[in-house]
């Protein structure tokens, strides 16, 4: 299961989170434990490159994207390797629906779209279309493949 | 204020990107500017303030909204957002209602796209009344954009399960969803009302063949499957409209195939793929029904579908049902599975996750029992699986060995995983003869691979060892610079090591690992080096230069080389890289082989202050889990334990070292436990901490614990060990008194005490070794741990036989007095403080320590003396003198039962001497030996109760070690070990819990973040945090010292709490004086730990009886002195206790039993006999009132519960 996707600012303010089959009250404590993986190791590094951690039997994948974090927590089938696929994805559509790395402006102005592009990628906590040419024509309502 | 709660993200989004340029750089460069009460921290109490505000304006806001629905002439409001003011939601619902009227107009269309429905995504639901505008804009409006937004939306209202968490959850809580809830009756449209609609639209569009419609067919499919998958009525909805696609699209064409994710095809095939796909996506996300033959059907159906999405869901679907009925599906895969099948084909398809459900869907058939008898299909299988192995995704082909090796969830059997080991280290990959499919369809990412194949297909079809393929591949991902893949490569190798250490276990045949695997090729060359093109296997020449075979591999060579590349991946700079590591290094460590890489490797990475304390406990189960893998590594792992002792002794759990300690023990076996008992105990040899020290930073002999929060954890485990090593000294000796052969009042006890010594030690150097260590412990540790000392050799004296009791006895004696310690002061190496007046301070605590002893002597002279006596005149025993003796004899039971778990029915506080005359008047009045009725504690009850409930949760783990151990022969006493066992679940209840959680792979609960400051830093979230604050009030109870020792000014302050807590929560005896401190405001905090203590104290003692009828007495032992120290921190004096004593309403009377000396302010002197009001019990003590003051002239003090007999 995916258990989660979270995109925060540099300033650790999250932007998007989407949670699957995590209880309400242990959203808080994940928000922060991200948040702080984030802060604590997230500076310096390049765009792109995937950072790894877990805690008991879950697995937590997170990169820098631009201005933006993202993170991604997973278990079961989807461990580092998965998440990290996961994640490959979400930075293409990210880059795709915003052109380049995305500032917080940018990805702001774009947020409504990264919405349509994480409901395309993750459906009810599993992964759902990784090609970022069939995700761009699944949010603007075309089938997955056009004739 | 009201419209403040969470605006942050809405503020930044509702800003134009022109007019706003300040607020983002605002927020890059200093947080709070942008709405102090938003995002930012501490909202969480004004948000609380402001909830009750918001909803009356929110119950207005919605009203409104909801009328301007039905009177859409209202003007747009929209410009009135252009004020960059945020948005509030009610001004957004406000604007899809009127939007959605004019939903024709280019104009409102992009309103819509741009404006409205991006920050409508900000909130974390949809509230139900923008439903009926949600569907006017399905029903009308053309522009795909805002269709698709509608499904978006429309899904999200049927997902919104409340507090389930399955919605899709984040953003900003939505302020009229949770206020609609409360204003019901105003007549706000209810989720009820909409679901319905919303439901029968999406199913009617879902049905819809025109095939101009089929996208939205498809989102309308896609967005009914968010519904909760308790609506059954919804549910069977979906699976009918599911299977009528199916049924029209599901068959396969075959003139279709390959054309895998092209694009292109007619136009009828690819409407035809798209429907399939989304079909078997929704199936995917409905309940399993494996009893279903449709079920089934469509899912095999899936695997020949051209969408790749569909057929990765239609394999996992499959694996999902071959772990419930294996047959079934191997029956229906039938020739798919064959070379040139279906299944093959998926070997090449472009999907990570296709492959890696081909990998568990043919692990689970090929390992099925009910596939025994066809050997055939398990093989086809197995084939398929093996040759995942050189597939170019780590993720496939990881999956793939960890299904070779057996590993599937966290719950399969040591057999299943023993067999996984043999399978890899002995098969052999034969690829089949059929031709590759892979030049025609893959694309990009294949590329790579399917060259490396085409170029060297002759070689790959080589026969390989899965073991060098594997290998050789691991290494290659161990070069990788990406840290995912370190990571998945570590925990790869650790399952491994699982699957190695349960073979071994099993005594597997065959599992030479100095065999030579190349058994089908003639040299190495002749391998395919380019199984992973992206890295060069140097990894080769390793082992041919390793062992001295030449070019031969043999596992062992394999594995060397392996682990050499395993080991430089600790210089990784990811901290839970480097975890990984080592539990894979502490895995693959076998029991024979010097583990003083390990050791150094550990104990250099605990050094380093950057690891988190939730990865080192992690570590420290994985030394549990080891050790149930492999009990004869129990002394191994023991010293490793210890680097954790010394090393971080703050960071990490003691309980859980504990429990390690105590099951390595039990685990070490005859042989091993002089050993075990020496690496427990070895912390107590460690100099005290040199604060600030850097040197030796890497040398495991010195403790680290520069900082008081690790110098307190430091001193509470070594109390640990001091009482461990009490506790279980005579265990680990074997030494007991009613099992020694040499009867007391001896020529020994004729010896000075250096002979005497001297003869103990030859006798028993583990238990001398022991005790030299606690006697030590007694003079030079700190107070609390000489205390623990004081208790710990008592407990020795007692259960031991000559001449060591008389050695503690003499020792204690000395201590009490005080005089000798010039005699030891080289030992003493100073902690700094006061010894106390009396020179070690203890005297009033081991008086009644002496005393006990003191009576036992005696009694033993009486004895003899009588015996003499009856000799000479030769005479028979009376009935009554033998009433006498076994009276004395019950009642030096119980009190030798207060201060340790003895067996009653054993024990022999007379001497052996006394056991004839003993059986002899039990014979003789019927009396059986272990009714143990009369014992104090079991009179009070409570070790009843511990009994019963450690009866109840046996925990496996000890149960399984158990019952390994049992089985070897010359192994430990059955009745003992389970009496262990019982106690051990008793004793570690919260640490045991933990190891079986560990064990039992759980834990997808959150992480607590340590060293916190989250509240520090503001901007964190959205303004959710009030339930951060919910959670801080109970957080805040417990030890809070870790919240950075540097960083906050009141950090002394709470270090100050910690140490009081500390000693609360530990229960660890300090006890000073003030006995009454315990009636303040610690009593509270003192009760969680009271249970816990038990880990320490109780009947974990192994002692060889059967378990008596009640746990132990001497956990009401501890009980009596855990209450003086709670509270007092560090050394209060006296402390008269007349404030706020709770008088307990009606006073009880009773007598003096003995004589009572007082030790301390507190304390009561009392003579035998004496007439006493009892006002209080506390913790074995009572408070109690003299009729008329004594001769110290005190009329009221505490005396201990054993003195005085309620009348």
């Amino acid at each position: 299961m995916l258990l989660a996707v979270l995109i925060a600012n540099s300033e650790g303010n999250i932007l998007v989170e989407r949670f699957n089959g995590v209880p309400a009250e242990e959203r808080l404590h994940w928000r922060s434990f991200l948040v702080k993986l984030g802060v604590d190791n997230l500076r310096g590094v390049k765009n792109e490159e995937l950072l790894v951690a877990n805690h008991k039997s879950v697995y937590i994948v997170y990169t820098v994207l631009g201005d933006v974090s993202i993170f991604v927590v997973g278990k079961d089938e989807y461990d580092e390797l998965a998440l990290s696929e996961a994640i490959f994805v979400i930075t293409s559509a990210l880059k795709d629906v915003c052109g380049k790395p995305p500032t917080e402006r940018l990805f702001l102005d774009k947020y409504g779209k990264i919405c349509l592009c994480l409901d395309e990628i993750v459906w009810k906590g599993l992964l759902e279309n990784t090609d970022k040419d069939r995700i761009k024509r699944l949010i603007r309502l075309k089938p997955p493949t056009d004739f | 204020m009201a419209e403040s709660s969470g605006t942050t993200l809405m503020d930044l989004i509702t800003s134009d990107g022109s007019s706003s340029k300040p607020t983002p750089a605002a927020s890059t460069t200093a947080p709070p500017p942008i709405d102090s009460t938003a995002s930012v921290g501490p909202p969480v109490v004004a948000e609380r303030r402001s909830k009750k505000g918001t909803l009356l304006q929110i119950q207005s806001d919605t009203i409104s909204a909801a009328k301007a629905a039905f009177n859409p002439v209202r003007a747009n409001i929209m410009p009135q957002r252009q004020k960059k003011k945020p948005v509030s939601y009610a001004q957004l619902a406000r604007s899809i209602h009127e939007l959605a009227a004019s939903s024709d107009q280019k104009s409102s269309q992009r309103q819509l796209v741009h404006h409205v429905f991006p920050k409508l995504a900000v909130y974390n639901s949809v509230d139900p009344s923008l439903a009926p505008s949600l569907l006017m804009l399905d029903q009308q409006c053309e522009d795909r954009t805002v269709l698709r937004y509608v499904y978006y939306y429309l899904a999200r209202i049927l997902s919104d399960s409340g507090s389930q968490g399955l919605s899709p959850g984040g953003g900003i809580p939505t302020p009229n969803w949770d206020a609609l809830a409360d204003i019901d009756a105003v007549g706000g449209v209810t989720r009820a009302d909409v679901v319905p609609r919303v439901v029968e639209r999406l199913t009617s569009e879902a049905l819809n063949e025109e095939v101009e419609f089929h996208p939205r067919r498809l989102q309308a499919l896609k967005a009914l499957t968010y519904a909760p998958s308790s609506n059954s009525e919804i549910l069977s909805k979906l699976y009918e409209i599911v299977f009528s696609i199916l049924e029209k699209v599901g068959e396969p064409q075959k003139r279709k195939k390959g054309i895998f994710g092209l694009k292109g095809g007619d136009k009828e095939s690819v409407i035809r793929s798209n429907l399939q796909y989304a079909a078997i996506s929704a199936l995917r996300r409905l309940p399993l029904d494996p009893g279903n033959p449709a079920f089934l059907h469509r899912a095999v159906q899936g695997v020949l579908f051209s969408d790749p999405v569909a057929v990765r869901h239609s394999l996992e679907i499959l694996s999902e049902l071959a772990s419930k009925d294996p047959y079934a599906v191997a029956m229906a895969l039938g020739k798919h599975v064959q070379p040139g099948g279906a299944l093959q084909d998926v070997l090449h398809l472009h999907d990570v996750l296709a492959r890696v459900a081909l990998a568990k869907l043919c692990h689970t058939v090929a390992r099925a029992r009910v596939l025994d008898e066809r050997p055939d299909i398990k093989s086809q299988f197995n084939s398929v699986l093996y040759q995942l192995l050189l597939d170019p995704s780590e993720r496939v082909c990881f999956e793939a060995i960890l299904c070779v090796l057996g590993k599937f969830d966290n719950s399969e059997r040591t057999e299943e995983r023993a067999a996984g080991w043999y399978r890899l280290s002995r098969e052999i990959l034969k690829l089949p003869d059929t031709p590759s499919m892979r030049d025609s369809t893959s694309d990009e990412k294949d590329a790579a691979p399917s060259k490396a194949t085409k170029d060297k297909s002759a070689k790959t079809r080589r026969p390989q060892p899965l073991i060098k393929l594997v290998m050789r591949r691991l290494e290659s991902s161990f070069r990788s610079f990406s840290r995912p893949v370190l990571h998945a490569a570590s925990r790869v190798v650790q399952e491994m090591g699982k699957s190695r250490a349960a073979a071994f276990a099993l005594g597997l045949q065959d599992i030479d690992e100095g065999a030579e695997v190349n058994t089908y090729s003639d040299n190495n060359e002749s391998y395919d080096p380019d199984i992973n093109p992206t890295a060069p296997s140097e990894g080769r020449k390793a082992p041919s230069v390793s062992n001295g075979i030449g070019s031969k591999d043999t596992i062992a060579s394999l594995l060397a080389s392996l682990m050499e590349v395993v080991r430089t991946t600790v210089a990784c700079e990811c901290v839970y890289v480097r975890a990984m590591v080592i539990k894979a290094l502490i895995w693959m460590q076998s029991p024979y082989e010097s583990f003083d890489e390990l050791e150094s490797i550990i104990a250099s990475e605990l050094s380093d202050p950057s690891w988190p304390a939730t990865l080192l406990n992690d570590i420290l189960l994985t030394l549990h889990a080891r050790f149930k893998a492999t009990p004869d590594m129990a002394v191994t792992l023991l010293e490793i334990a210890r680097i954790f002792a010394t090393k971080v002794p703050g960071k990490i759990d003691a309980d859980v070292l504990q429990l390690l300690w105590k099951t390595c023990l039990v685990g070490a076996g005859p042989d091993g436990k002089h050993t075990a008992l020496e690496a427990v105990t070895i912390v107590l040899d460690l100099p005290p901490p040199q604060p600030g020290s850097v040197s030796g930073i890497t040398s495991i002999d010195r403790v680290s614990a520069s900082d008081p929060k690790s110098a307190l954890a430091l001193q509470r485990l070594v109390q640990a060990a001091v009482w461990f090593l009490g506790e279980n000294a005579n265990y680990a000796a074997s030494e007991y008194a009613w099992e020694s052969a040499t009867p007391p009042g001896t020529a020994l006890m004729m010896l000075d005490a250096d002979k005497m010594v001297a003869a103990a030690s030859s006798r028993n150097p583990t238990l001398a070794g022991a005790l030299t260590r606690l006697q030590r412990c007694a003079f030079s540790g700190s107070w609390e741990i000489r205390i623990v000392a004081a208790q710990a050799l008592t407990t020795m004296a007692i259960r031991s036989g000559e001449p060591y009791r008389l050695q503690i006895y003499e020792f204690l004696h000395t201590l009490a007095q005080g005089g000798v310690q010039s005699q030891f002061s080289d030992m003493h190496s100073s902690n700094g403080e006061d010894q106390g007046a009396s020179g070690t301070g203890l005297g009033s605590l081991i008086s009644p320590m002496l005393k006990v002893l003191d009576e036992m002597y005696s009694a033993q002279d009486e004895l003899i003396k009588e015996m003499r006596n009856h000799d000479n005149a030769k005479k028979e025993w009376t009935d009554d003198e033998l009433k006498k003796l076994y009276e004395t004899h019950e009642r030096l039971l119980d009190l030798v039962s207060l201060f340790c778990y003895v067996p009653r029915a054993k024990y022999l506080p007379l001497g052996p001497t006394s056991a004839k005359l003993i059986d002899i008047y039990r014979t003789r009045h019927n009396i059986s030996a272990s009714t143990g009725l009369n014992d104090p504690a079991v009179a009070t009850g409570i070790s009843d109760l511990i009994y019963e409930t450690s009866k109840t949760r046996v925990p496996d783990l000890i149960y399984e070690t158990v019952k390994t151990k049992s089985a070897l022969p010359d192994a430990l006493d059955d009745d003992l070990v389970n009496f262990w066992a019982a106690n051990l679940a008793d004793d570690g209840a919260p640490a045991m819990n933990r190891v079986n959680e560990f064990l039992a792979g759980a834990g997808t609960d959150a992480p607590d973040v340590e060293e916190e400051n989250i509240i520090s830093r503001p901007s964190m979230s959205y303004d959710d945090m009030w339930a951060k604050t919910l959670l801080e009030t109970t957080e805040t109870g417990e030890y809070d010292a870790r919240s950075s020792g540097s960083s906050s000014p009141d950090s002394v302050g709470s270090v100050e709490t910690s140490i009081s807590s500390h000693f609360g929560g530990m229960n660890y005896p300090s006890l000073f004086s003030s006995k009454a401190s315990t009636h303040g405001s610690s009593q509270p905090k003192e009760k969680p730990g009271a249970s816990r203590y038990g880990a320490y104290e109780s009947p974990g003692s192994p002692v060889r009886e059967e378990p008596p009828p009640y746990s132990s007495p001497d956990h009401r032992r501890y009980e009596s002195f855990e209450n003086p120290l709670a509270g007092s921190g560090s050394g209060s004096g006296s402390q008269s206790f007349s404030d706020g004593r709770p008088s307990s309403g009606n006073p009880q009377f009773g007598t003096a039993l003995y004589d009572f000396t007082a030790g301390g302010d507190d304390e009561l002197s009392i003579t035998a006999g004496e007439d006493l009001e009892i006002e209080d019990e506390v913790d074995g003590w009572y408070y109690v009132k003299k009729k008329r003051p004594g001769r110290d002239g005190k009329l009221a003090g505490l005396v201990p519960v054993l003195y005085v007999t309620p009348s």
